[in-house]
């Protein structure tokens, strides 16, 4: 049988064995929390909580600031200790809650499940709901989850696709929760599926995870309503990616520059998945995620779950400590990842790995050769060396001409580029170029 | 840059790429180039040997003098490219070419062909096809001077070229003699020095379609409107007109179809964009060889269509992953 797929992307080492087995462990509560107030796509959250105010778990620390921004609870008992001004991964700076954790009394907390009345479930309670856990994207790109399911009047949303491709390479926590809480993701679709009435529920799985293709296809049989479909997928980079998710699963195209709502489908990971399903079962915001801690320079892999605010400090520590030889400490996967200076930072509700890298070079840029190697895989079908070739040109008109926004930068061109050129660098610089300059 | 110190490396994303890099696919080339390279030195002996190395050196300190001269650093050599343009001038120099000529060719291939645009990947021409073209106006009695093979095969039959002094092309073209397709496939022809043994060349091409380092697309588009074009005119008129199966295996097709027209530099990045190409350079080639001066013609076929490869890149650009339709108003425009 031929898997489903989209086209071209590449085929990455996804070094996954070394934690895909690895069940889900706890890090030991750290006595710190860094919690900061914009964990999402959209307007930094406001605090409502101040220095010295004491918190339980699942209180409210930031209230969101308008629509497009998210609520963040706290994970744990203990007192704000400060608000502090730091940068978050990829530069930008945030305002941090810093949380002294009263440690004994959160390890007694429990989040007791509770019976979900699904007759008075409508769509306003079920995105309310997902308003009021602070719910965000949690495959990476961290845009409010009640949004994408708020759709407009004149939108009609017929089909759900759920993310368990996880097809950035090192990561294994979306695995793990697939094999691990099978029963709760149906549980969360069911949820969903109130609100909405989908016509199709597809489960995009890629094959080199059989055992999760396999438990969820049981799960979803095990229930009546609704009908899960699972797809398993052909393992490519980057099938994780909305558009070619939606085109791999369901055969349909979303439009260059539109949101997925343009063709009635609605994408959520399975991390966003279970956080729906916690605060609906168990009235738990979200208040904590699973990350894989992996890569040569840590002594032993890991699928930690941690509290928000957790120092990466923290999570290094409890998975032994890193190497001397560690060269590059990435937040996310290795092609969408972002490279810390420090390990000064902190999880937060979209990172999903942590690696140590001991890769010591950092290949030098050689002229481009024109192969095509980046076009032939480029998602998106854009014409990367000449997007980059524009941006050192500085002709950003130009770029923003060939397309240049709809760039996702999954990484895929300067994978495959043979001359090491900084595709993806080029390509941002032109973007925000292009953004700040209004072209 | 020790562990806890605080100074990781700082990199875009992404973290990892894949191992190939530009030096390894021109070391790919080279290897697969080989088995033409050693048939070459059988069939024409070791001077032949000497005029590869000759070339190899004279390539080299040409293109470091170059790098030098503008102030760059001149280990740009080691990506191995002007090893590559070396061994295929070579190739389509006649067996008995003297040394000073090769040296001149490498010099002009490296220089006017690859260095004056700023190196490799910004030259228009492929650049030991400007050495040959080069050569060509200014040795022109050596260039078309034919030897007659070494015996390397006992088994073939007897070439044409031990009496005629031609290359099968031109034997053909003007004396309406056939070689013997044997003869062909395995090059104990008269001819240029590795252009001869259409079935080495063939080898080493199939290689590299295999290893994915050069796109089908330009081969098969190339060689198909050649078997295409001349497969007409055959059928037409046998008598005027060779078999496209002896078109295929002769002159310099092969090699340029697998190693010339496919160089990434000067040849279209798109796929269309190689379709494209092919035919236009298979479409010269037949046109050249049939009606033309010139008894062969991949050269000039090849050479003119780098000139339009800007262009035929330009019109077969990629539409982007959910563009409207052509014709409607795009989504993202």
């Amino acid at each position: 049988m031929t898997l489903k797929t989209f086209n071209r992307g590449v085929h990455p080492h996804d070094h996954k064995a070394r934690s895909a087995n690895l069940p889900t462990e706890d890090v030991p509560l750290p006595e710190t929390l860094l919690i900061p107030v914009s964990q999402h796509l959209g307007k930094p959250a406001t605090p409502v909580k101040s220095r010295g105010d004491e918190v339980m778990p699942g209180e409210l620390l930031c209230d969101a600031d308008g629509f497009v921004s998210a609520k963040v609870h706290s994970p744990v008992y203990g007192k704000v200790k400060r608000i502090v001004q730091q940068p978050l991964p990829g530069g930008r700076m945030s305002d941090y809650l810093e949380i002294t954790v009263n440690v004994e009394e959160t390890q007694t907390h429990r989040w007791e499940r509770r019976e979900v009345d699904f007759s008075a479930l409508d769509r306003t309670a079920v995105v309310e709901g997902i308003q009021n856990a602070g719910i965000v994207g949690m495959g990476g790109a961290t845009f409010p989850t009640h949004v994408k399911f708020s759709p407009p009047p004149t939108a009609e949303v017929d089909t759900l696709v759920i993310d368990g491709v996880e097809c950035e390479p090192y990561l294994t926590c979306d695995h793990r929760l697939m094999l691990e809480r099978t029963a709760h993701l149906i549980d969360a679709i069911r949820i969903l599926h109130r609100g909405f009435g989908f016509k199709r529920i597809l489960f995009g799985i890629e094959s080199n995870k059989p055992d999760a293709i396999e438990a969820v296809t049981a799960a979803a049989a095990a229930v009546e309503e609704p009908s899960v479909e699972v797809v398993p997928l052909k393992v490519k980079y980057p099938q994780g990616a909305e558009k070619m998710l939606i085109y791999a699963a369901c055969g349909r195209t979303v439009p260059a520059g539109k949101l997925p709502l343009e063709v009635g489908v609605v994408v959520a990971n399975v991390f966003t998945l279970a956080a729906i399903g916690d605060w609906f079962f168990f009235g738990k915001p979200l208040i904590d995620r699973v990350i894989t801690v992996s890569g040569d320079g840590i002594a032993e892999a890991k699928n930690l779950r941690a509290p928000i605010g957790t120092p990466f400090a923290d999570l290094a520590a409890a998975c032994g400590g890193i190497a001397e030889t560690v060269t590059k400490v990435v937040a996310g996967g290795p092609m969408m990842g972002v490279a810390l200076p420090t390990l000064d930072y902190s999880l937060t509700k979209g990172s999903s790995g942590l690696l140590f890298l001991t890769e010591a070079e950092v290949p030098d840029e050689s002229p481009c050769i024109r192969c095509g190697r980046c076009v032939d895989v480029c998602p998106m079908n854009l014409t990367p060396l000449k997007l980059a070739a524009y941006a050192k040109a500085e002709m950003f008109a130009e770029a923003k001409r060939h397309n240049l926004n709809d760039c996702f930068e999954c990484g895929s061109c300067a994978y495959n580029c043979p001359a090491k050129i900084q595709l993806v660098a080029w390509i941002r610089y032109a973007k925000n170029y292009v953004r700040v300059h209004k072209i | 840059m020790s562990a806890g110190t605080d100074g990781f490396v700082l990199t875009s994303s992404p973290h990892t790429t894949a191992t190939d890099t530009v030096q390894r696919i021109m070391f790919a080339v080279v290897i697969t180039l080989l088995p033409a390279v050693v048939m070459s030195v059988f069939y024409f002996g070791l001077r032949v040997l000497a005029l590869y190395v000759i070339a190899i050196v004279a390539s080299l300190l040409t293109e470091s003098l170059c790098k030098l001269a503008r102030g760059r650093s001149p280990w740009s050599i080691a990506d191995g490219s002007a090893v590559v343009t070396a061994i295929l001038l070579v190739m389509v120099l006649p067996p008995s070419i003297s040394p000073v000529a090769v040296i001149v060719g490498s010099v002009v291939a490296i220089f006017l062909g690859k260095e004056v645009f700023g190196g490799i990947g910004a030259n228009v021409f492929n650049p030991a096809l400007v050495g040959r073209a080069f050569l060509s106006a200014a040795y022109p009695v050596q260039i078309t001077t034919w030897s007659v093979p070494n015996r390397v095969f006992g088994f073939l039959p007897q070439g044409i070229d031990a009496q005629t002094q031609a290359t099968p092309l031109a034997a053909a073209r003007f004396e309406g003699i056939r070689e013997e397709l044997p003869n062909l496939v395995f090059g104990q022809i008269g001819g240029s020095i590795g252009e001869t043994g259409a079935l080495f060349i063939l080898i080493g091409g199939v290689a590299l379609l295999a290893l994915k380092l050069i796109r089908w697309e330009m081969v098969v588009s190339l060689l198909g409107t050649v078997v295409a074009l001349t497969g007409l005119f055959h059928l037409v008129d046998p008598g005027t007109y060779a078999s496209p199966v002896f078109h295929l295996f002769s002159g310099g097709l092969m090699l340029g179809a697998f190693y010339m027209a496919t160089d990434m530099v000067s040849t279209p990045y798109t796929r269309s964009g190689n379709l494209i190409f092919g035919f236009g350079a298979g479409l010269l080639v037949v046109v050249i060889r049939l009606f033309g001066g010139f008894p062969e013609g991949v050269m000039y076929a090849i050479l003119l269509m780098n000139a339009v490869t800007p262009i035929i890149n330009r019109y077969t650009d990629n539409r982007v992953f959910g563009a409207a339709p052509a014709g409607s108003k795009g989504a993202t425009q």
